[in-house]
């Protein structure tokens, strides 16, 4: 009699359960907004910023010289941001979405590095030059008219200025920085880092914590034992530091970084799962799982995995956050990577003449801030949701 | 003193009920009234309510309810919080089921019934304060009083920290106590002792106690008078005798028509007399391990040498108290534990020698259902998912199609409405995951089935449909059981025999009826003696 039939609500899965919960939060939706801006940014930046027109039309037809100078790193990530939005639209169907994107994106790796051929030597002078010569009817220039490497030759003119403090015959919305490039344009181009650089290590975290503290927390006993001190001996090494060394080494190699930062963060991710594989163990469905003779696999991936994964997302987002600060960190410290524009190396700038450039500060300083505050609004969001899922 | 309680209502802001919907009662000094009702009924929110305890979001209004103690007439409704808080303790106190969590692990036990003395009585020293808690000490009969006062919770057993609650919740002596399911968590001898020390307490100092509980044995041995509530409202009060013998509404002769040792044993088909699966000797010793290098420096015997046998289409049931090692002699029959000693012989084979993939394909045939209707189901999996997994892994069905058939027939099997395939765990009640997890069980098809205190968590009505439905299972599909529970009432039911574990061993086996009838062995009487019985 006190067998009340089951309510509508059983049929959203629970995962679908907890994205519903986070979207529900304020701080939440405010850092995905974010987060999803700098994505597009990221995507699209050498639409947005870049010297070459997107469009000229003259006499002998119509031509695109972004599309021309379109790297292939540019034309992957157009690739991936297809996939992404093609996997949302089956996420109805997971496996079907899966194999789609990843072949989307496979697709768009040969496609990019086959057909796109950018000419190694760029002048950015020449589309002003053959605008200002009068060659074409009509132009459509990107929103922000500079790339990131465009030292402004024909100008003459090199260094800082102030926001909208220039020649009246150019524009710059953020002022230019020390090389006498546009500071909107390096900060658009430099959200590929921000963003690259927290996913990138942090993935490479969390596939090493996972697999390592699972292994630690199913088997236990002399395992355990042996992985716990690994995780201690790991979490003794300075990041900074070892950063640093390997900076001193083998040059400033952005793809070096994010593998170092991945490659001392995992331990975090390894002890939780951990605790939690522990924990899970004893679980009387994990024991049913056992005598219904299913195998490891099973046991390991579908019935414990994703029982445990809340306390790890919830710090991975966190993770993301701290990683993007030691990128910032190192190339405040003028160590970051040489030819990629990144925000702390433009932080940098802000401080390296005898004045304070206020702008050098405020825009690359302001969007550190904001991403990092958006990835850990959003693990407050994701811990606020698993907690009263858990409930 | 006198409560008085009329038109008490609790409501929950979101909830469509109220949680307590016009409870009228009363109670005079040295008078017990039990409150009976299944989980959901309003018993605890009634008791949080009068002792002013009711979280704050809660929405409380009472036509009366007043308390006439030592020290005047208080009218609880309309108190302050500090007007309440100095009349807990000292006028009237409460109980609280889980010993195990109830008491701060830093202080010591004396230290922390000291408090509430000093608290309500501000004057007293403390070499006095410490020799009236030593004397409450003596009072719940907690041995060695003197000593038990410097102890951290973590020394004393379950039922000496209950007693340490008592003793907290008697110190200031006060008019009215009021105790919620207190000897719930506790093994039965013990229960038999805590309810013993509260009628004698009760008789000494002359307070009202107001019993919350939902076990009619217990009812049967502390009530003066007995109320049964049901959705927050008091269906049928009266005195003990005539509330157990002729219970007047339909839902108070319900619930107790749905009490194992009330309903009559159903007939069945007589279990075959060769043995199903035979325990010979087993033995399941876990060793101690300490220092840095985890080195062993002992074994907890908890399983020393078991023989039993289950017979082909029969029900064995394995009674024990808590720590008496059947849990452990089940996960050594199902290989969760691999035993020490012994073997454990199915079909001619010893499950105890086997590994790997041998074992991975013999599990089919014992399957296992779990004490927690909470824990026993993996939140992430759809009940389909759940169901079908196993049979793809062993090969049962031609395919994916032909399975998800199977599922929908295993549902019918335990009553659960065929639309259940595609929800998950959480949208279930108790009774109905443990419907599930029976389900799971028999998707497999096994031919024996361990339960392991499969009914505890659950409310009697809903235990008796779980109970039918393994007998029904029993006869339909020719299933033999092991069936560990420490509810006698139960295996009175159930059960074609009974062994009797303690401490590792078993003590006494033979045919339900001798062993709960005419038990040879003295630990199984006592036993038998202290379960509390509604006759």
């Amino acid at each position: 009699m006190n067998e009340a039939g089951p309510q509508e609500v059983a049929r959203v899965t629970p995962a679908r359960a907890i994205a519903r919960a986070i979207f529900a939060r304020r701080g939440a939706r405010l850092g995905l907004a974010w987060i999803a801006l700098v994505a597009l940014l990221a995507v699209f930046a050498p639409f947005l910023a870049s010297s070459q027109p997107l469009l000229v039309v003259g006499e002998g037809g119509f031509a695109s010289p972004v599309l021309n100078h379109l790297a292939p790193e540019d034309g992957a990530l157009l690739g991936v941001f297809l996939a992404v939005l093609v996997a949302w639209r089956l996420a109805r169907r997971p496996r079907v979405a899966l194999v789609t994107a990843a072949g989307l994106v496979t697709v768009a790796l040969i496609a990019s590095h086959t057909l796109l051929e950018p000419p190694r030597l760029v002048a950015h002078e020449q589309p002003r030059q053959t605008v200002a010569a009068g060659d074409w009817d009509w132009v459509v220039w990107a929103p922000v008219p500079w790339s990131p490497d465009d030292y402004l030759r024909d100008y003459g003119h090199t260094g800082l200025e102030a926001p909208l403090e220039a020649a009246p015959t150019r524009v710059h919305w953020l002022g230019t920085e020390a090389g006498g490039s546009d500071l909107l344009a390096g900060m658009i181009h430099a959200t590929r880092v921000a963003l690259g650089i927290g996913l990138v290590a942090t993935g490479i975290a969390l596939v090493i914590g996972v697999v390592i503290g699972g292994v630690m927390g199913y088997f236990s006993g002399i395992v355990d034992i042996l992985g716990m001190r690994v995780v201690e001996v790991v979490e003794a090494i300075p990041t900074l530091f070892l950063l640093l060394i390997f900076v001193a080494f083998f040059g400033r190699d952005l793809y070096l970084m994010m593998v170092i930062i991945g490659l001392t963060s995992w331990s975090v991710y390894a002890r939780y799962v951990r605790a939690e594989f522990l924990k899970l163990r004893q679980q009387e469905y994990v024991q049913a799982a056992v005598v219904a003779g299913l195998p490891l696999r099973s046991i390991l991936f579908r019935h414990m995995l994703p029982n445990g994964m809340a306390p790890v997302l919830v710090t991975a987002s966190f993770g993301v956050a701290s990683a993007i600060l030691a990128e910032a960190t190192l190339s405040f410290l003028g160590l970051g990577p040489v030819d990629t524009p990144t925000w702390g190396r433009m932080l940098d700038q802000a401080v390296q003449s005898s004045t304070f450039n206020w702008w050098m500060a405020l825009f690359p300083g302001g969007a550190i801030f904001c991403t990092v505050f958006a990835y850990n609004l959003l693990g407050e969001a994701l811990r606020d949701a698993m907690d009263s899922e858990a409930a | 003193m006198e409560l008085t309680v009329a038109d008490l209502r609790v409501t929950f802001p979101g909830a469509e009920e109220p949680a307590v919907a016009g409870v009228d009662l009363t109670l005079a000094g040295g008078e017990t009234l039990c409150l009976v009702g299944e989980s959901g009924s309003g018993k605890s929110v009634t008791a949080l309510a009068l002792m002013g305890l009711l979280p704050g979001r809660a929405r409380m209004s009472a036509g009366i309810l007043t308390l006439a103690h030592g020290g005047g007439t208080s009218d609880l409704a309309d108190l302050d919080a500090e007007a309440h808080r100095r009349l807990r303790g000292r006028r009237m106190a409460m109980i609280f089921q889980e010993p195990m969590t109830s008491l701060n692990p830093v202080m010591t036990v004396g230290e922390q019934v000291r408090e509430v003395l000093t608290i309500h009585q501000p004057g007293i020293s403390a070499a006095e304060g410490r020799a009236r808690v030593e004397a409450v000490f003596a009072q719940v009969r907690l041995p060695e009083p003197n000593q038990r006062y410097d102890e951290y919770p973590h020394r004393l057993s379950g039922g000496q920290r209950q007693r340490v609650m008592i003793a907290m919740a008697l110190v200031a002596e006060p008019d009215l106590l009021i105790a919620d399911e207190p000897t719930t968590a506790l093994d039965v001898t013990v229960q038999a002792e805590i309810l013993a020390l509260l009628r004698d307490l009760q008789a000494r100092n002359g307070m009202g106690l107001l019993f919350i509980t939902h076990d009619f044995g217990v009812v049967a041995a502390i009530a003066d008078r007995v109320a049964v509530m049901r959705r927050g409202a008091i269906v049928e009060s009266g005195d003990r005798q005539t509330l157990l013998r002729e219970p007047r509404h339909p839902y108070s002769r319900a619930l107790l028509d749905a009490l194992p040792e009330r309903r009559p044993r159903p007939a069945g088909p007589k279990p075959g007399v060769e043995a199903a699966l035979e325990v010979r000797d087993l033995a399941v010793h876990f060793p101690v391990r300490r220092g840095v290098l985890r080195r062993t420096v002992g074994h907890v015997r908890a399983v020393d040498g078991v023989d039993l046998t289950v017979r082909r289409g029969g029900i064995t049931a394995l009674v024990g108290e808590s720590g008496s090692g059947k849990s452990t002699v089940a996960r050594a029959i199902l290989r969760l534990e691999r035993p020490t000693t012994g073997s454990v012989w199915w079909e001619g084979e010893d499950l105890a020698r086997l590994d790997g993939a041998e074992l991975r394909r013999r599990r089919r045939h014992l399957q296992a259902v779990f004490q927690d209707p909470y824990s026993a189901l993996n939140p992430r999996l759809s009940v389909a998912t759940m169901l079908t997994e196993p049979m793809a892994v062993h090969g049962l069905g031609r395919d994916a199609a032909d399975r998800l058939a199977r599922a929908r027939r295993l549902l019918e099997l335990v009553d659960l409405p065929a639309d259940s395939l595609d929800r998950y765990a959480h949208a279930f009640s108790g009774g109905q995951r443990q419907r599930l997890g029976i389900a799971r069980a028999l998707a497999l098809e096994p031919r024996f089935l361990v339960c392991d205190e499969i009914t505890s968590a659950l409310d009697v009505s809903v235990q008796a449909g779980i109970l039918d439905l393994l007998l029904r299972l029993r006869a339909e599909e020719g299933l033999s059981l092991l069936f560990i529970t420490h509810d006698l009432g139960v295996v009175g039911y159930l059960a074609d025999e009974v062994a009797v574990m303690e401490a590792g061993r078993i003590v006494e086996h033979g045919t339900t009826d001798q062993v709960l009838r005419s038990p040879r062995e003295a630990y199984t009487q006592r036993l038998v003696a202290a379960v509390p019985r509604v006759e």
